[in-house]
């Protein structure tokens, strides 16, 4: 059974380490990126299923990622957590095109609440929260 | 009640007043008055001794017209005297006219007197007598009718000598009276000549004088205007030993600039609260990554408490204690530059300022994601300084940056010393730039290219403030592409060195 591949993206080591457990107990396939630069690189080389990224982040923006990872592929759900969540940046995300967006702090159940409706959306049908 | 108030500051002078008001007057009206008088005393002068001369003329004249009378009467009694050695007639004519100039000079002999040179009076007197005994023996002789030639002819010779020696003296006494008169007459003509061109030099003296005299506290007065229109409050200073009717203006001035100081410390305030606005955004979001951070720890220790071993429980539970103390030095790095504080001036390590100071706006950089780099020389002397109130300077230029730089903007904060004691603090950022004709007004109050509602126009202008306050100044150079704002600042060889104690900033060695 395929599993969905997840790419998490924060600047903060935490926020990864964290959520990495969790989401891989989902049923995921979870790549961490503290470095956006990288995961730019990761994004151009694979094609994620769901990309959950930061947006302040340090010579990147979660935006850039955003729009790179739509770019790569239409199917991509990018999800947006961000310490910064104004209605402005809440519109300019959906209008690229971004999946969904979860204000800092979230409970990590919020994000895989998220993350496996946006699984099942996408056809992964063995994805559950626990 | 202005005016109560006014008269009220007038009649106390306020402390600072003190040094200006502590000085004798000599206040213009004084010395144009004085001027005056010295020129009327001078008039007095010249107008006296012009009298005395006149009057000296006079008494001249009266003396010329003595000794021309006298020389009258004895050529009038040489003639007679000839008459009568040629017809022998007129002797008496002679004794009279000799008797008469005789008289003349009995009666004026103390007026003859003159101070510049002195007379053979006794000679004069002498001759004068000897010509009138020989007159008078001729004249017994003519009367006795005796004929004695020889004793006659003795008489003669004797009336020529000192007739001819008398008419000599008295010519010579008439011509040099006659002299002094025109040497005076001379004198008196020229005087007011002399007067006039004294006059002249005089009135161009005092011209100069007073012009300098008021040009000189009026030029120190424009420079003064100068000096605080850049924002140097300080107080004039008394420069003149004296108080005249500028001081009136000093004092006015000083009053002003302290109502001045007064306005800017609330302004440095009301900036200080627009600042705390603008950063509170930005605090906000940085203050989410830890609690975040303190959310997703807590609650992935309540999912998996029973998996996890105890090192990882210990780790967890360090974790949030870390982002808690994180979130505390965030609120209290905010609180720090908002609290209320008397100024204080202190040693203060300007590249940790600029560096606490540029953290403050990091969050609000990466906002827009603007990276800021930060490049601080180690060792860096100690300022004296107002914390809180330079901090308030960096946070103006690192948040005026912001502004100005793109979505591709870069900011540079650096801090390093220059010789002989100067720290100096740039702020750099890769904006548009600041157009040539709007550069000499930026440090102008209520000056802002920001639209309606964004900026205040007073954050430079309050920047300067504090800047001139330390001594210090505050430069722009922009060219587009690069706008470098300048802080610099001196240092003092008394101030804590850093130099001796190791920057506590220091990055570790590797």
């Amino acid at each position: 059974m395929k599993k969905p591949e997840l790419l998490l993206i924060d600047d903060e080591p935490m926020v990864g380490q964290r959520l990495k457990g969790g989401l891989e107990k989902l049923g995921c396939v979870v790549e961490i990126c503290e470095d956006p630069a990288r995961a730019l690189d990761l994004i151009k080389k694979k094609n994620f299923d769901i990309v959950i990224t930061d947006v302040m982040m340090p010579e990147i923006s979660g935006m850039q990622v955003l729009e790179a990872a739509r770019t790569a592929s239409a199917e991509t759900r990018v999800i947006i957590i961000t310490g910064f969540a104004t209605a402005n940046l809440a519109r300019e995300a959906m209008e690229k095109g971004a999946y969904d967006m979860i204000a800092k702090p979230f409970k990590p159940a919020d994000l895989r609440k998220l993350v496996v409706k946006a699984a099942l959306e996408m056809g992964y049908s063995d994805i559950k929260e626990y | 009640m202005p005016f109560h108030i006014r008269d009220k500051n007038a009649r106390m002078a306020a402390p600072d007043d003190k040094d200006l008001l502590d000085r004798p007057i000599f206040s213009f009206r004084l010395q144009i008055i004085l001027g005056f008088f010295t020129f009327f005393i001078l008039s007095v002068l010249i107008t006296i001794s012009a009298m005395i001369t006149i009057n000296k003329i006079e008494k001249r004249i009266a003396t010329v017209q003595t000794w021309d009378r006298f020389l009258f009467n004895i050529e009038q009694a040489r003639r007679w005297e000839k008459n009568f050695f040629l017809y022998g007639t007129n002797l008496k004519d002679a004794l009279e006219s000799t008797g008469a100039a005789l008289k003349i000079l009995n009666e004026n002999i103390n007026n003859l007197d003159s101070p510049d040179y002195s007379w053979q009076k006794e000679e004069i007197i002498r001759h004068l007598d000897r010509y009138y005994i020989e007159l008078n023996r001729l004249s017994q002789l003519v009367e006795s009718n005796r004929t004695q030639p020889a004793f006659q002819n003795e008489i003669e010779a004797n009336l020529r000598q000192f007739g001819a020696r008398m008419v000599e003296e008295a010519a010579e006494m008439a011509a040099r009276e006659y002299d002094m008169v025109s040497r005076w007459l001379h004198l008196l003509q020229k005087v007011p000549a002399y007067f006039l061109v004294f006059l002249f030099f005089l009135m161009i003296y005092m011209t100069r004088f007073l012009s300098i005299r008021f040009m000189k506290p009026l030029k120190y007065l424009v420079n003064q205007t100068r000096r605080i229109a850049k924002g140097d409050l300080t107080p004039l200073r008394p420069v003149r030993k004296f108080r005249d009717e500028f001081t009136t203006v000093e004092v006015a001035i000083n009053r002003m600039l302290k109502e001045l100081e007064n306005r800017q410390k609330s302004l440095i305030d009301s900036h200080k609260l627009r600042a705390v606005g603008i950063l509170t955004a930005g605090v906000a979001h940085e203050l989410n990554n830890p609690l975040n951070n303190i959310m997703l720890t807590a609650h992935t220790l309540m999912e998996e408490f029973k998996d996890i071993d105890d090192n990882e429980k210990l780790d967890m539970v360090k974790d949030i204690i870390g982002e808690t103390d994180r979130s505390r030095s965030i609120v209290h790095n905010l609180l720090d530059f908002t609290r209320e504080s008397q100024s204080v001036m202190e040693p203060l390590n300007l590249g940790r300022l600029a560096e606490e100071t540029t953290k403050l706006a990091v969050n609000q950089a990466k906002v827009r994601g603007v990276p800021i780099h930060i490049q601080i020389e180690r060792h860096l002397p100690d300022i004296i300084g107002d914390r809180h109130q330079l901090k308030q300077v960096f946070l103006n230029l690192v948040l005026n940056a912001l502004d100005a730089v793109g979505s591709d903007g870069k900011i540079h904060v650096r801090v390093e010393s220059r010789k002989p004691n100067l720290v100096i603090a740039q702020v750099e950022d890769n904006g548009s730039g600041i157009s040539a004709d709007v550069l000499p007004h930026i440090f102008d109050p209520f000056f802002t290219t920001k639209p309606v509602g964004k900026g205040t126009g007073l954050g430079l202008s309050v920047s300067h403030g504090i800047i001139a306050k330390h001594g210090g100044r505050i430069s722009v150079e922009s060219t587009p592409g690069r706008t470098i704002f300048t802080v610099t600042l001196p240092y003092y060889p008394t101030a804590r060195g850093a130099e001796e104690k190791p920057a506590p900033f220091e990055e570790p060695p590797h």
